[in-house]
Formats: C-alpha cells, structure tokens, sequence
C-alpha cells in the first residue's frame, strides 16, 4: 500500500516534471500542426516548402518540435535556444564533439551556415559549397595566389576539411599523411622525378606544398630553404633516403651558427622539444613554409603549441592587444636578457612607433619610477596586460578608480 | 507600525545566525589557507647601495655559513646577503657573463651556471680561482652539452639539467660523470629545475608538460604526477621546484602566480601565496628555493621574497 502510494507520487513529480521542459511532450502528441500554423502564417507556406530541401520536420508538419505555440522566453517562440534545439533530433555525440571544433559548433550557431526550415542547397546551407566557408574564411587570404587548388577553386572545402568537428588539426578529415593520397596515390614516374627520386609517399605533404593556392610551381609553399631550393638535397639526407647525415642539431648548426649565440641568454628557448628529432624541427620546417623564418605553422599556432594555457587565457581576454598573435613583434623566440623573453625589455612596447609616446606624457614609467607594492620600477606592464584583460585598454585594473588605488589612496 | 516577530520566525532567524556563526571559522580558515597562512620575511630589489637587482634567475641559501646568494643575471653578478638578508658584498668577473643557477658546496666553492656562455663556472674565493668547470666521462649523447639548472647533494655531487639531451647528469666535485636520468615518457619535454633531498631522492619537473618527477638515488622513478590539463589544482606552467625538510614539494607556478604544495605521491595539501605584485604576492615567479629552517625564498620579476609559513 505504501509503495503504491510512491509510485503514484513519482509518477505525479515526473509527468509534472517533463510537462514544465519546453517543447517535450507538448510538441511530440501533436502529429501536425502546420494546417493550423499555416491560417495565419500563410506566406511563410511557399517559402518554407517549395525549395529543393526541407527540413523534416517542417516536411511533416510538426512546426510544436521546435516551436511553442503558445508562449516561450526564446525569440521566435522557440522551446530552446542555438544548438540546444538542434541537438535534441542531431545527436550531439554523434559528428559535432571532435578534439577540434568548428567555432559555429562551438557556439551553437548552427544557423550561421543551415537554414532551419528550407533550402535549396543539400544540407538545408544557407550558400553553396565555398561561398558559405568564404563567409567567414575571406577568399582573397585562401585563393590568393596563381595557382589554385582544383577543389578549393570549385568551392569544394568539404573534401578536405570537416565543416563540425574532427580530432585533427584544421578539421581536416584524415591524417596529413593520408590525405592527399586520396587523390594523389604518389606513384608513378612523374610523381617520382618531381621529387628527385627521394620515397616521400607516407610523409606530411603539407611540409612542403601549400593544400590552397601558390605562386610556385607545384603548389610549393611561399618560402624554400636554400638547399632544398637548389635541390641539393644531399646537404643534408644521403641520396635517396629521408634520413640525415648528421645527428641533432648539428645538422642545422653547421650552416646556422651564428644562431646559437641568440640562444646563450637569461631567458632561452634553448629547451624546446616535443616529438622532433631535431630540436630545430620543434618550430621551423626544415624544407619550405608559407611563414617566415621557414616556421612550420603560424606562428601563433607553434607558439601556443608550448604555450596553450596562454592561448586559453587570451581566448577568453575580452580586451587584447591587436596582432596578439604575431608573437615575434614583441617576444624573441630563441632568447632574451629580459623577461617575458621581451624584444627590447621595458622599451618593448615603443619599438618600431607603436607606442612611442607613452609615459612621455601619461603616467611616468622608467627606473626611477617605484611601483610602491613591488618597489620595483615601473613600465607599461604595471598597468596593462597586453595579453588580455576583462578591462578596456588592457589594464590590469578598473580604470577609474580601481586602478589608481593600487599605489594612491584616495 | 511596529513589526511583531513571530516564534516561527524568531527560531529561523537563530538558525540562520547559528548557521553562519558555524561556517564562518570553517570559512575563515579556508581563506587564510589559501593565501597560505604565510609571513614575509623580507623582501630585496636593490638600494642605492647595491643597486637594483635586473633579472635575477637564481639563488641560493647556504646553510653552512647562513648566507643567501643571488644570481642577479641581468648585472652579471652574485650578490651576497647575510642571515637578516642584510646586503653584504657582490662579485663578478669576467669569467662570469650572466649567472643564472648556483649551487655552494661544504668547502665554500660555487659551480654557477653560465647562461651567456652555456656552461658551468667555478669559483673558489679563498684561492681567486675562477674557471670553467669541465666534466669528464659523461655518456655520449645526439646533442651537444647544454647546461641547465642545478642542484647540489650532501655528498656534494652536482645534479645538472642538460637541456637538449633531456636528461639529468650527476657528475663529482671533479667534473667526473656518475650517472645519467632519463625519462622515457611519451610527451617528455626535458627538465626545467631539480632538487635533491638529504636521503639523494631526485626531484625534477617538466614545465612544458607540467610532470613532477621523484627519483630515488640510482635515478628509479619513485613517482610521477602533475598535468597542464585545464583543471583545478593543475599546473598552468610550473617552472621551479623546492622540497622541505617534511619532504612536502613546492611547486611554483608561474603563470597561475602561485606556490602549490604536494605531499610526494602527488596529493595536493594547499596554495602558498597568490598572484599580485603587493608584498607577500607574486608576479609571473620563475625560481623558489627553500632552505633548512622552511623559509621560502622566490623570485618574481626584479624581486626576491623570502616567506615564512606559519604552523597553525
């Protein structure tokens, strides 16, 4: 008697329960309600059905799935928001959860490339193929150059990059090593001449040729290293092999000496090693790079390679520094005497006219200015964090009060 | 119009209060402890006197003649202080271009790290000696030796960092080689400081990684612990180490601007200190130290604090 009396109970709390979610089972009894959504939303009808592809549930009438008929907080009367909507019918498990996501995914902005009701393109896409990826990726820094990748040229970016999520950098679809060959098998004469008889099948094309456009035959990239230019592979691999005659960094030291000396300072970088053989490897590509210093990736990307807890705390800064990830316009890479491995020190921050004038005529800096908490001299870096702040200008404080207080009472 | 509190409400109300008369020493205890219930000891910039301290990366207590020695890397010197941390005397020479790690053995003679010209310095003062300190018999590897930090044994063998072979090297007062330690883990970046406690245990920690090593005297690995993973209680970028006489693990983290303490299987016991630049507090910290009677010595910026812990 007394556990009937629970179950009665429970099953009171859970229909109450998922009578009070959005949307649930309102939405589901109802079978079709278009017919009556349809007396007054009458010129939506041709809109949302006569196009080449209509979204299920508007196929079937079924307009409560995601909309309340009666009342919502959402706009549109919508029982959710973003992609919490979505996800209810799209498994989120399921395509949308990769290591690397989409940033639209990410932020459930799924309506920034679908259309929710109707679309003439496949997959409910608000633009055809690369016209929707342009959108956000501008085309004049992809097909930039004069010769364009075939897909890239027919807006076909799906055939390389998975528009979700994927657990490989740059939501590429498979490995960098097998990607290509897809398309490309690497055998052949031809294959074999273009790369002077050396066996690269099975090594990261993106080394060396540029996947969207180039200026150099072959889809090269921007930037070759003088031997490799040459051809004289030999330099550094025996004939025929990807091995190298030398060990380590010596192989690279041989001809880059005087860079070793950048490297005997304070703060060295004199450190960095992840997966590659040679240490030289961990940030520059040995062959060619579309970035300077031949570096193997963007430089904010190689960066934040070592540095990902800054990447996090600058991804979620509101206010930045511009160029924030062009590192080297304030950091030297290989050493520094100052800290924060800091191009020119304290005077950093007035290279080259980009704040040339601070501290002539704002709040005095310099050595003899003492930070009254650290005793310390005072530089730009007292006040601002020019890796992110929650406050404008990058201050470490609030500006109109907060700030000041730190040193002056008031 | 007066309000008559009800009995109902006059009960709530002592419930309330009793309430919050209960959490607050539990609250209380709980801020205190995570700024460490710590005491500044002293604090070195520079004065006129000495002048300002640029860039110090290195330091180290003496426990034999009570003086703290300072890497001040930026003015190529070392600077002396005595046991109320009073300024006593400063060397360099030019033998020494930017001293960074030091360490002093039980006769008195430092082995400093040379940043500037990536190698060991010696320096005996009472004979005016000062001379690079060649090691002999160290087993070959694919880099050339590039010297890191380095800590000192009751033995008075020197553990060095060698930083582009990603190994500890443990070498004799002569510079004659004894043994190597590696780590063979998959995602091991190298050493960035090490430690070695009375008993000859080996502490070492990966910065990029965020991995605490413990090595027992033969260079075993006893434990491992410690991750960069976004999480509570993870590093964020821990570049110093320091073990106390408890065999409790400092770590200081410098981009979190905290100390955090470990017992050795890695449980977290609490935070020393917190980020800011006032007295007590710390900015971007690179190096801590801890000598034999628990203070804490760290350097953060241009600036040296020396923290004493107090026991509750």
């Amino acid at each position: 008697m007394k556990s009937s009396g629970h179950i009665i109970w429970l099953t009171i709390g859970l229909v109450i329960f998922l009578g009070l979610q959005p949307g649930i089972i309102y939405a589901k009894a109802v079978k079709d309600t278009r017919g009556i959504c349809l007396e007054c939303h009458s010129k939506k009808a041709e809109e949302l059905t006569n196009k080449a592809a209509v979204h299920q549930p508007v196929k079937d009438g079924k307009c409560t799935w995601c909309h309340n008929p009666h009342a919502s907080k959402h706009a549109g009367l919508l029982s959710y928001t973003g992609s919490d909507l979505c996800y209810n019918c799209h498994d989120q498990k399921k395509g949308f959860m990769g290591k690397v996501v989409h940033k639209p995914v990410e932020e459930g902005n799924c309506l920034s490339c679908h259309d929710a009701h109707s679309s003439d393109i496949k997959g409910l896409l608000k633009k055809a193929g690369g016209e929707g990826c342009f959108s956000c990726h501008p085309k004049e820094s992809i097909i930039n150059k004069k010769n364009v990748h075939p897909e890239v040229k027919n807006g076909r970016c799906i055939v390389c990059h998975n528009p979700h999520s994927s657990d490989r950098e740059g939501l590429l679809i498979k490995d960098k090593k097998s990607l290509c060959a897809g398309c490309h098998p690497g055998t052949g004469e031809v294959f074999a001449k273009a790369h002077l008889g050396y066996k690269v099948s099975g090594t990261d094309c993106l080394g060396c040729h540029s996947p969207h456009s180039s200026d150099k035959k072959g889809m090269m990239k921007a930037s070759l290293h003088k031997p490799f230019e040459d051809n004289k592979c030999s330099s550094c691999h025996p004939v025929g092999s990807a091995s190298v005659i030398k060990s380590g960094i010596s192989l690279c030291t041989e001809c880059h000496e005087a860079v070793l000396a950048g490297f005997n300072k304070i703060n060295s970088h004199f450190f960095i090693g992840g997966g590659a053989d040679n240490l030289c490897n961990n940030c520059h590509n040995p062959h060619a790079s579309d970035e300077k210093y031949l570096l193997k990736d963007k430089e904010a990307r190689v960066c934040y390679e070592c540095h990902n807890d800054t990447k996090e705390y600058v991804a979620k800064s509101n206010h930045k520094h511009p160029k924030l990830g062009i590192c080297s316009d304030c950091h030297t890479s290989h050493g520094s005497n100052s800290q924060f491995f800091l191009t020119k020190g304290n005077d950093t921050c007035a290279m080259e006219n980009c704040h040339s004038t601070q501290g002539k005529f704002t709040h005095p800096i310099g050595e003899k200015i003492i930070d009254p908490r650290s005793k310390t001299p005072m530089n730009c870096s007292t006040c601002h964090n020019p890796m992110g702040s929650p406050e404008k200008a990058v201050l470490r404080f609030e500006k109109d009060r907060e700030l000041c207080e730190q040193c002056h009472q008031m | 119009m007066r309000y008559k509190m009800g009995i109902k409400n006059q009960k709530f109300l002592l419930f309330l209060l009793c309430s919050v008369f209960c959490i607050l020493p539990f609250a209380t205890t709980a801020f205190s402890g995570d700024k460490g219930g710590v005491r500044t000891v002293a604090v070195i910039t520079g004065d006129e006197i000495m002048g300002r301290l640029k860039q110090p990366s290195g330091l180290f207590f003496d426990e034999i003649k009570k003086r703290l020695y300072i890497a001040d890397s930026g003015n190529g010197r070392l600077v002396s202080f005595d046991s109320e941390f009073k300024y006593m005397a400063e060397l360099t020479n030019e033998a020494m271009t930017l001293p960074s790690s030091l360490v002093r053995n039980k006769e008195g003679h430092f082995f400093i790290l040379d940043r500037g010209k990536g190698e060991i310095v010696f320096i005996d003062l009472e004979k005016k000696v000062v001379k690079s300190f060649p090691l002999s018999g160290v087993s070959s590897a694919k880099e050339q030796f590039v010297p890191g930090r380095m800590a000192i044994d009751a033995d008075n063998r020197l553990y060095i960092i060698d930083k582009l072979n990603r190994r500890l090297i443990i070498v004799e007062q002569t510079g004659a080689f004894v043994r190597e330690v590696t780590v063979k883990d998959k995602g091991f970046f190298g050493f960035t400081d090490v430690r070695v406690d009375d008993k000859g245990e080996i502490y070492a920690i990966d910065a990029i990684a965020g991995v605490v090593y413990i090595f027992d005297n033969k260079g075993g690995i006893v434990s491992r612990f410690g991750s960069r993973e976004n999480k509570k209680d993870n590093f964020r970028f821990p570049t110093s180490l320091a073990v106390d006489k408890n065999g409790l693990i400092y770590i200081m983290d410098q981009h979190a601007g905290r100390i955090l303490v470990f017992d050795k299987k890695g449980v977290f016991q609490h935070a020393v200190s917190r980020p800011g630049v006032k007295e007590g507090e710390l900015s971007y910290p690179s190096y801590i130290f801890i000598d034999k009677e628990g203070r804490i010595y760290t350097i953060d910026g241009n600036r040296i604090q020396v923290f004493q812990e107090e026991k509750g």
